[in-house]
């Protein structure tokens, strides 16, 4: 019996290093990639075209689309930022999605909102009802639609499609930041390529702890809170390394709901966003491919990483909680309705390389970290494994992530170096280490929630995180230079 | 696994010498690189000065020649901003200093960006002594480096190159057509007999292209050439689609009838969403029939382009708009909201002569 259980336990506790090793060598080879192309990209800064694209006739209009929810914290800086960028034709479409705070009234004010018939463009199902349409008498090309919540931001997104008048449309969360050039950046794949390209995804920053004015980003700051600090590296892996390494090998799932841009008329073809979903852009994306792969429609989804959307991340455990829950229930559901995709070669890398890698590493990963460590602590307590050797695992396993972090770290600083005070950079790297300490157990425990959600088919829920708005500066006149101009 | 602590400590110890390798280097690559851009900013502060005194005659290019290397960066960033005299006042400095001499010899470099770059410079110099090479380029094996001989093709200002960016369409190393037509929109109006020509003759990307930067220019000339390719029941739809709005863009009346009869009969509803919006763009009362019968359209794009259409022509359009507003059915909220959006006032007049 004894000798049973020990083999058990062994075979567990090599499933846990195995899956250990392969998640780390993975995710080193996507970095590398991923460093690879964004070094590549530095060499042809300044020359990319940028002012071209912004002078050219040929460059598509765009719609950005804002879903808010109780947002007054941060509405106006969002909307601000939406409607200064540099970009030859926009205009932007908010969809306040049953608000109970003044979001509202806030937009009215600032912008002398108007009521108007509504036009739509598109019949996609809504499911709240549309109380109202408006439009700004200030000159600024916004739209605002006034509808019931149903608890789902996808609901209000469809919203906001049936009335975008633009050939591209573009999500933009409410609490974000859009630096000056992002939308110019963003589109240029599709001002080269409008044949292809369907849709891009840029890089998402958290905004918490940096100075900004109206909108405009002052200069990127590191919030003293390690939550936060955690989750900025975080971001910075997956977003700089870990988004440009899939989308290199042609395999991006994921374009962030905070900020991505897509063709009109593929969204609606596919029926827009997927109002039970979760996971509304990764989902999104999933669907656009895999329609246009069943039609052998070439196409690419691309991913510009010097473009920047700042965002609010949570400040708290509970919230944080909240989300990385939520995050991965709507994962769970995404796997489950594309099934047919996974490991499947008529879907390309994203069948054989992106799916299964977010099936084993990004869903069951919990699981398999879970039973591994509870098979170590078992096996030690029985005396099966020697204390040095769990010891020896787990300080590789963590050595493991500081080089991954420390590398988005190295790459962030030789090319884009947002952060310019030495301390920021100090707190990342510091960052890097306390991840481990606990960030990393919590984060499972969160993800292991979202799959067990999943599994039993509990109903999606969407919470609102609680906003604190984005940080003032003094408007001096030195001051008033855009972060990264 | 009793056998596993020493390889294991050994590389724990290897990766963490590692982390503590890359940690040090970003420190110190991020006091470098702060010193780095402390020094390179009071160079600029000293050497633009002196380019101003150049391009106003009060130093020659010569007496340059040997400032440091951080003087191009300052060039080449003026020069697309400048024309003329002006311009080649700097390109006269950058060939004094060897730089254009060196981006030449750069367009066989092993690494893309450096063929990437050269070929941008060169673009910038706005010369036409290297358009060969720029259109050997365009069949670079990179796509960085096709785009970018595309883009400074464009800034040459050569015309002879029109033909090469339209064929780079539909080679095997394809340039995407989103590129090619900026570079062609740089070379300006004295490419536009050549557009004329590809519109005619072209393959389907490049007579699609060809027309909508005919529309784009509001090439007259070209109208009856775009009408045809718009009556072409058997031409690409893409020709087609640009050819409908590039005849709203030119605002020709003479394309009302070609134009009303894709709103109404044609199958595809981009196109007939397209040709509505060219409708409304050149205004002709003529066109208020079909636009009214394009408002019972199945498909809600081409009933709003319709409406939209219909509003901007005064005061007939919006007359049947607001019957159309006042009846049931389909039609009826597009020509209530068209008529909410339209502006007060008269719409613009015809465009183009009749």
């Amino acid at each position: 019996m004894r000798e049973t259980l020990g083999d058990a336990l062994l075979l567990a506790g090599w499933v846990l290093t195995a899956h250990v090793a392969l998640f780390h060598l993975v995710t080193l080879l996507l970095v590398l990639a991923g460093a690879r192309r964004v070094w590549r990209n530095r060499n042809w800064r300044g020359v990319e075209g940028h002012d071209e694209t912004f002078a050219s006739p040929l460059t598509p209009a765009v719609s950005i689309l804002v879903p808010a929810h109780d947002e007054e914290a941060g509405i106006l800086d969002t909307l601000s930022a939406a409607l200064g960028q540099k970009y030859p034709a926009l205009e932007v479409v908010l969809v306040d999605d049953g608000s109970t705070d003044r979001t509202f009234a806030l937009v009215a004010e600032r912008y002398a909102l108007r009521e108007v018939t509504p036009r739509p463009t598109a019949d996609l199902p809504v499911d709240g009802e549309i109380l109202s349409v408006h439009r700004a008498t200030t000159g600024d090309p916004l739209l605002v639609i006034r509808k019931t919540s149903v608890g789902r931001r996808s609901d209000a997104l469809n919203a906001a499609l049936n009335h975008a008048r633009h050939p591209l449309v573009c999500m933009v969360d409410a609490d974000s930041l859009l630096e000056t050039e992002a939308l110019l950046q963003v589109s240029r794949p599709f001002v080269e390529d409008p044949d292809n390209v369907v849709a891009a995804g840029g890089v998402i920053r958290a905004a918490n702890g940096a100075l900004t004015d109206r909108g405009t980003m002052l200069e990127p700051r590191l919030s003293r809170r390690w939550v936060v600090r955690v989750q900025v590296l975080e971001y910075l892996r997956s977003f700089l390394l870990g988004r440009t390494g899939w989308a290199d090998a042609q395999a991006l799932l994921i374009i962030s709901g905070a900020f991505g841009l897509f063709r009109r008329d593929v969204v609606l073809e596919v029926g827009g966003m997927d109002p039970l979903s979760l996971a509304e852009d990764a989902e999104l994306v999933v669907t656009i491919q895999e329609h246009l792969r069943r039609n052998r429609r070439p196409h690419r989804v691309v991913f510009v990483p010097q473009t920047v959307c700042w965002t609010e991340v949570p400040e708290s455990w509970q919230v944080l909680g909240r989300q990385r829950t939520r995050w991965s229930h709507g994962l769970g559901q995404l796997l489950w309705k594309h099934r047919r995709m996974i490991g499947n070669p008529r879907y390309g890398p994203i069948g054989v390389l992106a799916l299964p890698f977010f099936l084993l590493f990004e869903l069951l990963g919990p699981v398999i970290e879970l039973i591994g460590l509870a098979a170590v602590v078992t096996s030690l307590v029985l005396g099966l494994v020697e204390p040095a050797v769990a010891g020896a695992v787990l300080v590789l396993a963590i050595a493991l992530g500081i080089l991954l972090s420390a590398t988005a770290i190295a790459v962030e600083e030789l090319t884009y170096h947002r952060y310019g005070r030495g301390r920021d950079l100090l707190g990342l790297m510091g960052a890097a280490v306390v991840e481990h300490l606990w960030f990393r157990w919590a984060h499972s425990w969160y993800r292991l929630r979202g799959l067990v959600a999943a599994l039993t088919r509990r109903t999606p829920v969407w919470t609102a995180m609680p906003r604190v708005g984005f940080s003032g500066a003094p408007a001096s006149a030195e001051r008033l230079v855009p972060a990264g101009s | 696994m009793t056998d596993l602590p020493g390889p294991l400590l050994l590389t724990s110890t290897g990766v963490t010498g590692l982390v503590v390798l890359l940690l040090l280097s970003v420190g110190g690559a991020h006091v470098a690189r702060r010193r780095g851009e402390r020094r390179d900013a009071a160079r600029r502060a000293e050497l633009t000065p002196l380019v101003y005194t150049l391009l106003d005659g009060e130093q020659t290019a010569e007496a340059l020649a040997d400032a440091p290397a951080v003087l191009d960066d300052v060039v080449l960033h003026l020069l697309p901003q400048l024309r003329g005299s002006d311009r080649q006042v700097l390109r006269d400095l950058l060939v004094a200093r060897g730089v254009v001499d060196r981006a030449s010899e750069q367009l066989s470099a092993r690494a893309p960006w450096r063929r990437g770059r050269a070929a941008m410079l060169l673009g910038a110099t706005g010369s036409t002594r290297h358009t060969p090479d720029l259109v050997t380029l365009l069949e670079d094996r990179s796509p960085d480096v096709r785009s970018a001989a595309t883009r400074a093709l464009g800034k040459t200002g050569d015309v002879a190159a029109v033909p090469d960016l339209l064929a780079a369409l539909t080679t095997g190393r394809a340039v995407p057509s989103g590129i090619v037509g900026m570079a062609l929109l740089d070379l300006g109006t004295p490419a536009l007999p050549a557009l004329r020509t590809a519109l005619d003759s072209g393959t389907a990307p490049a007579r699609a292209l060809s027309a909508s930067l005919l529309g784009l220019h509001g090439d007259l000339p070209a109208t009856a050439a775009l009408t045809a390719a718009l009556d072409d029941a058997g031409a690409p739809a893409e020709v087609r689609l640009a050819a409908a709005g590039a005849l709203g863009r030119i605002g020709a009346p003479q394309a009302t009838g070609a134009l009303a009869r894709v709103t109404v009969l044609a199958v595809e509803p981009a196109l007939r969403a397209a040709a509505a919006e060219a409708l409304g763009r050149i205004g002709d009362p003529d066109s208020v029939p079909a636009l009214a019968a394009g408002m019972s359209a199945a498909d809600l794009r081409v009933r709003t382009a319709c409406a939209d259409a219909l509003a901007s022509i005064t005061p007939e359009g919006r007359d049947r708009l607001r019957a159309l507003g006042a009846l049931d059915g389909p039609a009826a909220p597009a020509a209530r909201a068209a008529l909410d959006a339209a502006p007060l006032g008269s719409a613009r007049p015809l465009a183009g002569a009749r």
